[in-house]
């Protein structure tokens, strides 16, 4: 199998607007599914709605395209009835943290045995550019026309805490690191978490002062602070600035995960 | 292995119904009073090689078995009327996406928190009609411990045979009372029809069902809860798509209300007739005994799809009694299927109808004019 | 080896100037056959992954198909012995 396998021919060009960078994110985790020499039978998308959760309907293999926020509880069922599936959950900001928040921290708790790949765009994108939880503070939107008042989600953070066994964060621009964050998730027995940054130039970076998709990618390549960097600035006592955010492989541990073929 | 007879209580019952059938995947949530059917899973499921799991909510217990179901497994939830609201989401994906799963409620008195631990019939409409968009559901209603047994397993059959979430709509009373029960060492099982090679995910047999591409067969098929094509594709801006579509699913299920009814008939002659389904039943069968040859009975073991034709077995009727544990949500149903006077006989509160209070309604129909009456117990 | 830009599915959002080492990908100028402005290729044979593929193996750099949300960076088989046209510049 090659990479242009595992996408659904007959469905491309796929729906997302130019420059939107769930199709990154897509070609990331399909080229660390081929790298692992997945079989297709053996493999299953599942997600929930909006923008990030298309992108299971242009795999190739069997894919669920469920109700808004409960991916995660329907990959739960799936991968329970059948532990020899690789499950793989593409989920979104709003879909993953807002309507989906308390399936997320379950699912981590649980340290069921599948991939989440989050596809952090700080908005609603299919409904239009509102505020999610995960956008910045200050940040424009259409329902925080005046800039965001509340303070973001940071995800990676809640996964840790809630358990789950592999937690990394890249962004669209780092494609390299990104397939292999989730290459080293899908072998990661227990709940892989990877939150991906990535941009819609159409609904957030149209209002905020990027209304090129390059400058996007400027903004990422700029502002993503390596872990090592991270903390050892931590170590010496500077503060970050709001705008940066620390991007790399931030847990990985063997705690016991639900959902592995008992002969394992 | 022969047949085991036992001393259960209905939600036991009921759980036993499902391991016979072949469940083997149950995801729920606590809630009175229909956490045995849970407590008797999480216990027996392991032994079988079946998975039990306790999940975060309703919504998520849904979710999760709709997820096992398209792993290829049978699968089944309990809930009560709470529950059941949250659940309300995921039915409706379940309908659309045509999956075969089994949801038990175990019916509380309601709105709201309401009456924990007593018991109602007020989830009838709901589990019709509670979901978004128009769709048809097949929903059973026993009447008695051997019956949860017994419609557990015929509601596996039925969710297999249309690809539909089906129901089993029980109320506090059949669930916590305990009654000699047979448990058959070999229930008839009609297992979900695999999708043929070659075969589009979502195109209708001639029964208007479609082959079951289940996960991990190499069937490689995309299903989603947006309006799809045959071949499962999302297709969400065509009018004439969304309306073959809505109206095939509802098809599949309403062109055969007659042919999957489960009814008793007993004097059909009658002037007088009750139609009744779950607990109150068990207080028509009551009268019907202390006055033998007087009144008709239907009971409806399926109440959805209804079964209009049932109606017509009684030539004589002059009114139908509908005792209901609700305000009359099933005589409405009856209403739009027949011209004959009907007398409501609502009861609110957990308790079951008494065969005095029945007696009152009788008086009632003997004289009744107007379509509908309804009697102030 | 030869870089492709399919048409049919790019959008025209330029992502793969910014990730290419050599700078091998333009912004266009003239809308392609759906509407979009597609990039051009400058000098495309300075691609590590057309000169060095079938030598080594595998794919090497790769940044500019992986980058393209819209699946249109490919690399096909040249017909052999296809004629080429070599500029000198000074």
């Amino acid at each position: 199998m090659n990479l242009e396998d595992w996408y659904r021919q007959d469905r491309l060009p796929h729906i997302y607007c130019a420059g939107c960078g769930n199709g990154t994110i897509l070609n990331c985790t399909l080229r660390a599914v081929e790298e692992l020499d997945y079989k297709k039978e053996e493999t299953t998308f599942i997600s929930g709605i909006g923008c990030s959760s298309r992108a299971a309907g242009y795999t190739s293999s069997d894919s669920l395209h469920t109700t808004h926020g409960r991916a995660l509880a329907f990959a739960t069922g799936l991968k329970l009835v059948k532990p020899r599936q690789h499950v793989i959950v593409f989920t979104g900001d709003g879909d993953c943290s807002a309507i989906g928040g308390n399936h997320f921290i379950h699912a981590c708790r649980r340290n069921i045995d599948i991939t989440v790949i989050c596809m952090n765009n700080n908005i609603y994108g299919m409904t239009g550019g509102q505020g999610s939880p995960c956008t910045p503070y200050g940040a424009i939107s259409t329902t925080t026309p005046y800039g965001m008042q509340e303070q973001p989600f940071d995800l990676c953070k809640v996964a840790e805490a809630a358990g789950a066994n592999y937690v990394a964060r890249w962004t669209s621009f780092h494609v390299k690191e990104l397939t292999e964050a989730i290459r080293v998730g899908l072998e990661t027995p227990g709940l892989s978490f990877i939150e991906v940054m990535t941009q819609c130039p159409t609904s957030f970076g149209s209002k905020n002062k990027m209304r090129q998709v390059t400058q996007m990618l400027d903004m990422f390549r700029d502002n993503a602070v390596l872990k090592a960097k991270a903390d050892r600035d931590a170590a010496k006592g500077i503060l970050p600035s709001p705008e940066k955010f620390v991007v790399g492989q931030f847990v990985r541990r063997n705690n016991p995960p639900l959902g592995v073929e008992a002969a394992k | 292995m022969t047949d085991k007879t036992d001393f259960l209580n209905g939600n036991v019952a009921c759980a036993e119904g499902a391991l016979a059938a072949g469940c083997r995947f149950f995801a729920g949530y606590p809630i009175t009073p229909s956490t045995e059917v849970a407590e008797r899973m999480a216990l027996r499921l392991p032994k079988v090689g079946g998975v039990f799991i306790q999940m975060e909510d309703e919504l998520a217990s849904a979710a999760a078995i709709i997820g096992g179901s398209w792993a290829g497994a049978r699968t089944m939830t309990a809930t009560s009327g709470p529950g059941f609201s949250l659940m309300m989401e995921n039915i409706g994906y379940a309908t659309f996406t045509e999956t075969p799963i089994v949801i038990v409620n175990v019916q509380r008195g309601g709105p709201s928190t309401g009456q924990p631990t007593m018991a109602a019939q007020g989830d009838m409409l709901q589990c019709r009609y509670g979901s978004h968009g128009d769709y048809s559901v097949i929903a059973l209603s026993p009447s008695s411990v051997q019956e949860m047994y017994d419609l557990t397993v015929k509601a596996f059959n039925l969710a297999d045979r249309f690809r539909t979430p089906v129901f089993l709509m029980t109320d506090e009373t059949i669930g916590h009372m305990r009654e000699k029960i047979t448990l058959h060492s070999n229930v008839e099982i009609i297992p979900r029809r695999e999708l043929k090679e070659g075969e589009l995910p979502c195109a209708p047999d001639e029964n208007g069902v479609p082959g079951f591409g289940t996960f991990g067969m190499g069937h490689n098929v995309h299903i989603t809860g947006l309006t799809h094509n045959e071949k499962g594709y999302p297709a969400t801006d065509s009018a004439e798509i969304h309306e073959k579509l809505v109206r095939r699913q509802v098809r599949k299920i309403e062109d055969f209300r007659n042919e999957i009814a489960d009814v008793d008939i007993v004097n059909p002659d009658a002037e007088l007739v009750f139609i009744s389904y779950g607990a109150p039943t068990r207080t028509v069968r009551q009268l019907l005994n202390d006055n033998p040859d007087t009144y008709g009975h239907l009971n409806l073991r399926i109440v959805w799809p209804f079964p209009d034709e049932s109606l017509l077995a009684f030539k004589n009727a002059k009114a139908f009694i509908i005792p209901e544990m609700n305000l009359g949500q099933i005589a409405k149903e009856v209403r739009q299927h027949t011209n004959i006077p009907i007398v409501v006989v609502p009861k609110l509160g957990g308790a079951l109808h008494t065969p005095a209070e029945l007696l009152k309604a009788v008086e009632v129909a003997k004289t009744v004019k107007k379509p509908v009456t309804e009697v102030r117990l | 080896m030869k870089l492709v830009v399919n048409e049919r599915r790019c959008k025209g959002c330029n992502m793969c100037t910014k990730v290419c080492p050599y700078g091998i990908f333009q912004e266009g100028k003239r809308p392609g056959s759906r509407g979009y402005i597609i990039p051009v290729l400058d000098h495309p044979e300075r691609c590590t992954n057309c000169r060095l593929q079938k030598l080594y193996g595998r794919q090497l750099c790769g940044m500019c198909q992986m980058i393209c949300p819209d699946q249109a960076i490919s690399w096909i088989d040249e017909k052999p012995f296809e004629p080429q046209k070599v500029v000198i510049e000074y």
